[in-house]
């Protein structure tokens, strides 16, 4: 048959079961990736001696090879790693004790945290200069300033970014079955596999990544709104 | 064996290298393809007619809220059920086909807004002082607007064909043997070991030449922006 709408629409709440691990995915590398693209943009920022120069190279790099590349170098990386410490510490482990969550977290947050770098260095150089030094004369600590003067307003410039790095996020989330995590396009595959009906299931999986792309769309827009309310921009 | 082994890795370089005719032929029958759509769909949303412009903006909106390699999925596995029903059958046709459609049509989305931006970035009073002089609108566009376009564009085009170069990777999960697909090849023969040191020399291929399409595309910019006053120093 060419297309059976009653299986596709039955498939539906079947493939809806992965769409919290998609989520799980994407929301830990984002917070992740935030963590990792903080850190290096204030390496870059303050020019800290070592690390700004492993700051670039780690950017350009994340920046210059494909998301499935890195996720099959942080796969191997991580058992090599494995293999190092237990060996060192003597222990008895096997590989197949790591969690395969572990290695989709891990590659995603290190490609997040690349980009988000990137983001978060020009939200936070979109803030005036002026706003931290009158920070520091009304007697604020530099983290203190950060916490309660920069970071809320470099947070209104950086969101759109933000929502696209997390949209990109959930759309990259679909390479984790690679490392064997069960999200919403392994599942669409597992279930096509059982039955040989690849067409169904791979456009009722495409109709939930659409749906979840457009909700957290407006999602963000909203947020925006939100935090723009008392921005003045320019108006003609 | 623990260890990593830098002389095997140098050693597999030459052996993936072999696969990147193939891939560039991907990418740049995906960008023909593509800037052909991608012309398409951009006239149909700065056309007068609302329902072609609805279906350009879905279109767009589908693309780009979908993954690739589903996107990919979908060609491979729905393009011959699709053709099936005029009869055609394309099922015994080499997988490159597949890839370099479904690549196409998603840079196609994506080069569509990259155009559009461009040219509305443009100045209105370019086309109206072209108008004045007397140009027809093909004579307009082709002389006027579209060399200012493009040099608006380059920096979104040259990122574009980064993506595009990058996504290619995929196509070796259906079974096209381009970059990765060679190396899951050397791989294989050498019964699964070194698996890590392949990918490294993977990774290094990858990030080698789009450093150098990086630097390609900067070139072109500073040669298209010449006589260009730009805000800052």
């Amino acid at each position: 048959m060419f297309f059976d709408v009653q299986y596709a629409i039955k498939q539906f709440p079947v493939i809806l079961e992965a769409a919290p691990m998609t989520l799980l995915i994407a929301v830990v590398a984002m917070l992740l990736g935030m963590v990792i693209g903080f850190s290096l943009t204030l390496c870059r920022m303050y020019r800290v001696p070592i690390l700004n120069r492993l700051a670039i190279l780690y950017i350009s790099f994340i920046r210059g090879t494909p998301i499935l590349v890195q996720i099959y170098v942080t796969f191997f990386g991580i058992q090599f790693l494995f293999q190092l410490v237990a060996r060192a510490m003597g222990w008895n482990a096997s590989l197949g004790s790591i969690p395969s969550l572990l290695y989709a977290f891990a590659a995603f947050s290190i490609n997040a945290g690349a980009f988000l770098s990137e983001t978060i260095r020009s939200a936070l150089s979109s803030v005036e200069a002026g706003q931290m030094e009158a920070a520091y004369s009304v007697g604020l600590s530099t983290v203190q300033a950060m916490r309660r003067i920069i970071i809320p307003q470099a947070l209104v410039s950086g969101l759109p970014n933000f929502g696209n790095a997390f949209l990109l996020l959930i759309k990259g989330s679909s390479l984790a079955f690679t490392v064997m995590v069960v999200e919403i396009l392994s599942k669409a595959k597992i279930e096509a596999g059982a039955g040989y009906r690849y067409t169904e299931n791979f456009v009722v999986a495409s109709i939930i990544y659409w749906g979840m792309c457009f909700v957290f769309e407006k999602v963000f827009v909203l947020l925006e709104n939100r935090l723009k309310r008392y921005k003045h921009e320019i108006t003609i | 064996m623990i260890g990593f082994d830098i002389g095997y890795m140098f050693s597999a370089i030459p052996l993936i290298v072999r696969a990147i005719p193939l891939t560039f032929v991907i990418v740049v029958l995906s960008l023909f393809f593509g800037t052909l759509l991608g012309l398409l769909l951009t006239s149909m949303k700065l056309g007068k007619n609302p329902v072609s412009a609805l279906i350009a903006t879905g279109y767009v909106s589908f693309i780009r809220g979908t993954p690739t390699l589903l996107q990919l999925y979908l060609v491979y596995y729905g393009l011959p059920k699709v053709l099936e029903l005029v009869g055609v059958d394309i099922n015994s046709w080499d997988r490159v086909f597949f890839a370099i459609a479904a690549f196409s049509l998603n840079s196609g989305a994506f080069l569509s807004e990259v155009m559009r931006s461009a040219y509305l970035a443009v100045d209105i009073g370019q086309q109206e002082a072209a108008l004045s002089v007397g140009m027809g609108s093909m004579q307009t566009l082709r002389r006027i607007i579209f060399p200012q376009a493009f040099a608006i564009a380059l920096p979104n085009l040259g990122n574009s064909i980064i993506q595009l170069l990058k996504e290619t990777s995929l196509a070796f999960i259906i079974g096209v043997n381009e970059i990765m697909g060679q190396a899951q090849l050397i791989i294989g023969r050498g019964y699964g070991v070194r698996q890590f040191e392949t990918f490294i020399a993977v990774s290094l291929i990858y990030w080698a030449i789009c450093f150098a399409m990086e630097k390609g595309f900067a070139f072109l910019e500073n040669i298209y922006k010449k006589g260009h006053r730009e805000i800052g120093r």
